[in-house]
This record gives structure tokens, sequence and C-alpha cells, in this order.
């Protein structure tokens, strides 16, 4: 049987709805906002009316006149005035975004390259016949299904200075700037590190094993198995994890808020963290618009260097 | 706590004597004219009489004046029986019974409260009747027309009788916008000094900090230079015999987005303002008020810095990360000598089950610095009398009634019955419900109408308890108040202060770079809200004649 034009049309309109309500009307609505300094006025007019019991009678006071109450009608205004490319030359000035950046830039940098490379090494050793290996591959993914706020809470607690586990170490894990950042990091790489593991041992499983017997014939150095063989053939999958956990990465937001709230100072304080704080705490929402674009921008430069070379190593 | 119950318990049953009227769970109409309030188990069954004319007109034991609403307050969370949502929880089955209406709680954690009451407001949702708000957003508030007057009310004897009358003219100020009452009275925030009086006085630690420093401890210090120089000796020291670790000079709260800046407000005002009648150069703190450039780079707020960066190494390093739980948690352990905070500590010290410093805890008006910058002379003056400079630094967090409230006069009535005498006295004896000090009928005789009874039948130690008032009484009558800032966008110039302070004492900026800093943010700011707007604010804000 083949679909009509018709059928095909509406079996793809929930996706094509999703995109337009979910991806394509915030993008247009926080570009278009971009542009301008938004601001909301809340038109309230009151009016006193009798109060009525539950009979429908007015409540009357001892004095016999009727008790009033209080009935509200509000209109909200939202005001656009535009203000061209303002709120994109103050990024250009901006010290506390230029830090954001530089935070988001050490996060992502040294998370990913911490959680691929323990995530490959974990894969690797987890690639062959070990006692009691499928429990400790449960375990090991647990981390992946723990919500980044809770994770950002145990952490406080294991982070705790005065007294916490991890005190008798001495080190300023919440309280000096660098080490902030990194105990952040290190949240991020207990959570995602599982994740990247997964995936590659899914990869290194697919690798057929006669291949890797005929390469035993030319070298026993492992070294060079893993440099000339595996490496090439789990260059594809690398390259998806290290996509998929860079877009994800640059949001990091969660373990913010529940960490160290972007402090000491702004020691912590990523892109999407500031511009929550900058639309939602102090309501500038054309500004914040612009930091997401910058964001958005950031993100989009990277992938599209990452999908060309995807595209290098499948042509 | 348990004698406060007995005697309560007493009262009631003198009371019950006289035979009710009308007894509910929660409410007992008596005969004699008066009334009693019962709270939950959970609550120690406090029993608090209060006078049926206190109550209003609109009350009475058959009378639910506002059978069938509903409303909805939003307030910092705390928990049923933490500070500030502690008392909501405690009356709201109380006013329940006592009006027919019905209160519904919304919580939020006090870092997104500004947030979420300013979504609500600035979009028309009107989610809330009512909000526990800081005095600090008033300047928002009204700017955008988002809460109600309250005179009206207050005055027409319908309501729960409370008065702006007992507040001192600082507190009365920040409840207040321009001579038109906005604010519910509840809490009163302010920062005094707590000391361990125990340790001050002890004659060994005395003789061995003469040879130190070569001069009498002072007790409690006169001067933050003599603060810095008893911390100095205490630090390193194990004078906590609960355990075999080192204790601290003194511990703060500096976590950054909580309450950390709040220190260095408090602190800098004797190192910053130069006396005199206000002017351009004398009594101003925040902003030049003919121009609005911002002074918290000054000379005087630089030093102010210097000196608290200075202080901090005498408490412990984890301080940089801690709000005001752990900090106060430390002290009540016994762990450091000096903290400077809010009314809460002094009460939450005499809580045996958390505290080890009950009937060793001093209380005094925060000492001032012996020198500070004089903006006239444009050079630091060195003094002999140091003045004591108060403050109402903090929310003093308090009930406002929403402009998008479909009950305002129910919301109203709520806040106001926990702002009767008889209750708002009954929380400022307790520890538990964040709920400071600072009315004239809470003070002791002389200076108030309580007595020392009162206090001490709620557990109190007499010499704690005497101290940490009078502390509070001086406080909030100091002839030199720090300006209390509330213009709008008083919550962003907070915001980039406080990181640029907390960059400083995590050492990630210098004093003079942070508040250079700040200084820039600040003036980005006020040229976005509009320059010609901030400075007309900020003159009426602290009273600027030109």
């Amino acid at each position: 049987m083949r679909w009509t034009s018709s059928v095909r049309n509406f079996f793809l309109m929930p996706a094509v709805i999703w995109v337009l309500v979910f991806t394509i009307f915030p993008l247009g609505y926080s570009l278009y906002a971009a542009f301008h300094n938004v601001t909301n006025e809340t038109i309230v007019n009151r009016m006193e009316v009798p109060r009525l019991d539950k009979a429908g009678e007015p409540v009357l006071r001892p004095d016999g006149t009727p008790r009033m109450k209080t009935e509200v009608v509000r209109e909200t205004v939202t005001k656009w005035e535009f203000v061209g490319l303002d709120n994109f030359k103050r990024l250009f000035t901006d010290t506390v975004l230029h830090e954001a950046i530089k935070v988001t830039a050490i996060f992502v940098g040294v998370g990913l390259a911490i959680q691929m490379t323990l995530g490959l090494a974990l894969a690797m050793l987890f690639n062959r016949d070990m006692p009691g290996r499928s429990l400790l591959r449960t375990i090991m993914i647990l981390p992946i299904f723990t919500t980044p706020v809770a994770a950002g809470y145990l952490f406080f607690t294991i982070f705790y200075e005065e007294g916490g586990p991890l005190g008798w170490t001495g080190i300023p894990w919440l309280s000096n700037p660098s080490w902030a950042l990194f105990s952040v990091i290190v949240v991020d790489v207990w959570q995602w590190t599982p994740f990247c593991f997964l995936v590659f041992l899914a990869a290194l499983q697919g690798i057929p094993d006669e291949l890797l017997e005929a390469v035993k014939l030319d070298t026993n150095s492992n070294w060079t198995t893993f440099r000339e063989v595996l490496l090439p053939l789990l260059m594809p999958t690398i390259v998806i994890v290290l996509l998929l956990r860079f877009a994800e990465a640059m949001k990091v937001f969660d373990i913010v808020a529940s960490l160290t709230v972007g402090g000491p100072g702004n020691a912590t304080q990523s892109l999407s963290y500031l511009a929550f704080r900058t639309g939602l705490r102090f309501f500038d929402v054309g500004y914040a618009s612009a930091i997401a674009y910058t964001l958005l921008a950031l993100v989009m430069v990277v992938v599209t260097i990452l999908f060309k070379r995807i595209r290098t190593i499948y042509a | 706590m348990n004698r406060l119950n007995a005697l309560l318990a007493g009262a009631s049953a003198l009371a019950l004597l006289a035979g009710p009227a009308s007894a509910g769970e929660y409410v007992e109409w008596q005969d004699d004219g008066s009334v009693l309030l019962k709270l939950s188990p959970e609550y120690d069954s406090a029993v608090i009489e209060v006078p049926a004319g206190e109550l209003g007109s609109l009350f009475g034991p058959d009378e639910q004046p506002f059978a069938g609403d509903e409303i909805t307050v939003l307030t910092l969370d705390s928990g049923p029986k933490g500070g500030i949502s502690g008392p909501i929880y405690a009356f709201r089955p109380v006013f329940e019974e006592l009006t027919g209406a019905k209160v519904n709680i919304a919580l939020v954690p006090i870092s997104e409260l500004y947030t979420k009451i300013f979504l609500d407001l600035r979009n028309g949702t009107g989610e809330y009747d009512g909000m526990i708000v800081g005095a600090f957003m008033y300047g928002d508030l009204i700017d955008g027309n988002y809460i109600l007057p309250v005179d009206d009310w207050q005055q027409s004897g319908d309501f729960p009788a409370w008065s702006y009358d007992v507040m001192p003219d600082a507190l009365r100020t920040i409840y207040t916008w321009d001579g038109v009452g906005y604010g519910v009275l509840s809490d009163a925030d302010g920062q005094v000094l707590y000391y361990r009086r125990d340790l001050l006085n002890d004659p060994e630690h005395q003789a061995a900090f003469k040879a130190e420093h070569g001069y009498d401890m002072p007790v409690p210090p006169a001067t933050l230079q003599q603060l810095r120089d008893i911390a100095a000796y205490f630090d390193g020291k194990n004078f906590d015999a609960n355990d075999p670790e080192p204790d601290s000079g003194v511990v703060l709260h500096l976590k950054v987005r909580e309450q950390g800046l709040y220190h260095f407000m408090t602190l800098a005002t004797s190192f910053a303002v130069t006396p005199g009648e206000l002017s351009e150069t004398q009594g101003v703190y925040w902003f030049n008020p003919t121009d609005m450039t911002p002074l918290i780079n000054s000379p005087g707020h630089v030093k102010a810095l210097e000196y608290l960066k200075d202080l901090a190494q005498f408490g412990p390093d984890a301080q940089v990360s801690w709000s005001l739980g752990e900090a106060w948690d430390y002290f009540l352990r016994g762990k450091a000598v000096f903290n400077f905070s809010y009314g809460d500590v002094a009460p939450l010290a005499q809580d045996e089950s958390r505290s080890n410093i009950r009937g060793k805890i001093g209380s005094t008006i925060l000492p001032a610095s012996d020198t500070y910058w004089d903006m006239n002379k444009q050079e630091f003056v060195t003094t002999d009398t140091p003045r004591k400079v108060g403050n109402v630094t903090g929310g003093s967090w308090h009930g406002v009634v929403s402009s998008l409230s479909d009950s305002p006069e129910t919301t109203y009535a709520f806040w106001s019955l926990m702002a009767t005498k008889p209750i708002s006295k009954w929380l400022a004896t307790y520890g538990w419900d964040g709920v400071d000090p600072g009315y004239s009928y809470q003070f002791l005789e002389p200076v108030g109408e309580a007595k020392l009874e009162d206090y001490l039948a709620a557990g109190w130690d007499a010499t704690d308890v005497q101290e940490y008032l009078q502390a509070y009484y001086d406080n909030f009558n100091a002839e030199v108040m720090l300006p209390y800032l509330r213009i709008t966008g008083t919550q962003e110039y907070y915001d980039i202060l406080d990181s640029n302070l907390s960059a400083a004492m995590s050492g990630a900026k210098t004093p003079q770079q942070a508040l250079d800093d700040t200084a820039a943010g600040w003036e980005q700011v006020t040229d976005r809200l509009g320059r010609e707007k901030q400075l007309e604010a900020y003159q009426a804000a602290i009273g600027w004649q030109g």
C-alpha cells in the first residue's frame, strides 16, 4: 500500500509541532528578545464589592453596613524596546561573562579529557573475561541515573571541609576558587565517565575477534595494537561521544547551582548559570538571551568542526 | 522551654476555670474577654493568651470572617520548625480556625525567594496572595506597584492589632516607604557581636593576652582593632574541651549568594562613613547623592575589606563556603570566640541539644574602627572615641500583601495575627523561629516593657539574655546607622558586591580590585536602570535634601 501525502503529513505532524513549539519558537523568541530591552508592567484595577455569605446575602457589620471585599482585575503588558545590537555589544565589555566563558571552557576541556580517557581505559579493562564483570559493570553505570542536582548536594556533603568524609585531606574543596572548579569537574566526571565507558565498551565489543587475532600475528605490543588498530576503529565512536558530551557539558547548570552556586566569587559560574541568573534573577531578559546565543554559537562552532571530522573519518 | 509550657499551662488552667465561652481545637474564647491560641504538640502545645479586643472587631466566637477564602503565602524554606517559615506553620491552624479561611504555604530556598516573588509579580500571575520579603526588595516592590499599603487595615480596628510605634526608627523606616506602611511587623534583623564571655573573662587568658599584646583584654572589645587582637590571641588554641582539634578566633558566614556580603556591609560603616550631617561627603556610604557615583571603592571601604580579610585568617578556611547555619553551628559548638551575626545566635545558644555555650555567650553592639576615612580631608583619621554604628543589616523578613491578591484582607489578617504583641513577644523569646527581637515590648525594662522572667521561663540564661537584648537595643537605637540600600535593582547591586567580596575573601582578587570591579559593575547597572531615576530613588531613601 502506498501512503498518500496527506497520511504522511499527518504522521509527521507531531514531530513538526514539537520542533516548532519547543525549538523554533524559543529560538526565535530569544533572538527577538536579544535585540530588545524587555520589561513587564502589570496594571491592576481593584474593586470593592460586598462580601456574601453562603446564602448569597451580603455580610453586614455590627453597624449594618455591608462588609466589603476586593476583586482584582489585572493585565500584564510586556514592553519591547528595540535596542539594536546593544545587548551584543555588552558581551565584549562584560568581565563577568568573560570569566564565565573561561570557567566553562576549563570545565568542558578538563572534564571531557578526564571522562574520555578514563571511560576508554575502563572499557579496555572490562573488555575481557573477569569474575563478576556484569555486576561491576552495572555498579559502574549507576551514577548516570543520578539527578545532577542530587549529585551536587551529595558531593556538597562529601566535600564539606569541616568534618566531611574528605575533610581529613585538608583540601579546600569548596572554599578555594581553583579547587572549587576542580570539585565541580569531579562531580561531572563521576557522573558521566560511566556513559563514556558504556559506549566505548559497546564499540570495543563490536570489533571482530578475528581481526584482533590477525593483529596478534603481526605484533605482540598492546600499545601498538591500541594505537594502530583499536583507536582508528574506535574513532567514530570517540567523536560521537565527544560531541554528545561536549554539547551537554557546555550547558552545565545543575551541579554548579547545587554545589557551589557559582562561587567562591564567580570561580565556578558557568555560562548557563550566568544566563539563568541574568534572565531570571535580574530580569534582564534581552541580555540573558544574548548570552544564551553566545553559548549557542560556541557550541555550534565546535559541533560543526566535530561533524566535519566525523564525515572525514567515514569518508 | 518546659518551664514556659508549665507556666502557660497554668495560665490556661486558670483561664479555663473562668470557663470557655467557645472552645475549639486551636482557639478558645474565654468569658473573661481573653482568647487562648493553642499551638499543636509539634510546637510544645504552647498556649498564648490574647485579649479578644486585640484580635479586631471582625473576630468573635461565632464569627468566621473569611470563611471560604483560600490564600497562598510564599516564604523562605526553613521547614515547619525553622526560622521564618516555622511561625507560619505554627499559626496556620489557629488562623484557619479563627477565620474559616484556608492557608496554603509555598516554600522556596532563601536563594530563590527573590526570583520566585518577582517572577510571580512581573508576569502578573498572582499565585501568591502574600509573601515574606526582605526589606532590601522594597525598591523593586514599590517601583512595580506590586504590594499594597496596610495602613487603612491596620487603623480600621477590624484586624489583629499591632503598631509601627513599637519599632525603633531604623526598623520603622525599612517596614515603610515614604511614610506609608507596607510591611507587617515580624522579624528585626541586625548584626551584633557575639563573644565567649567565659573565655574573655578567664584570668589566665587575660594575663596571657596582656603579655602578648601589652594591654588588658577588654571585655567586650571596644574597637575592631581590639577584636582582631583577641581573635588572633585565641586562634589555634584548643579552648573547646569537646575535641582535641585547635579552635578559631572567629567564625564568619561568607558563602557567595547567601548572606556573606552582610558581614562586610556592617563592618565597613565605621571605616567608610565620615561623621557629620548628611552631605555629599558626610553620612554617605553607598553612592554619591549628587550623581550616583559608587562610593563602594573608597579608601575607607577598601580598608574595611582588608580588615575583614585579615580577621578571617583567624577563622576556619572553610568559612568562605559557609552559609549562616554552618557558621552558627561552629560557634554554638564552642569552636570560635567571636561571631558577628543576626539575632538568632543567642537564642539558639540556649538550646543545649545543639549548643555548648549556654551561659557563656556575650553580646554587644558591633565595635567600631578607631580609624576612618574622612571624605572631607581625603585622609584616614584615627580617633580615641570610635563611633558605635548600628545597623539593620539583613532582611528583617516580614509579610506583605500582593497587589495581585484576590483576598488581600484575609492575607493581611494572617500576617497581622502573628504581629500582635502577645504572639510577637512569644516568638522573640524562642530560638527556633527566626523572629528576632527589636520592638519595645521585647526589650527588658527599663528600656523596654519585657520582664526578665518572660525570658527565663523560656529557658534563657539570665546573663545571656540581658546582654543580648541590651546589645540589640543599643544597635537599633545607635546615633549613627548604616544606611539601608533599597532602591530599584538593589538585588543586582548586592549580587555584584557579593561575588566580588567572595572573590576577595577567597584570594582571587585583592580588596582594591574587588571593590573597583564592584564600582564598575554598579555604574553599568545604574546606567541601564536610568541614572536620573536611580538618583532620585537613592536621594529619597537617604533623606537627601540637596
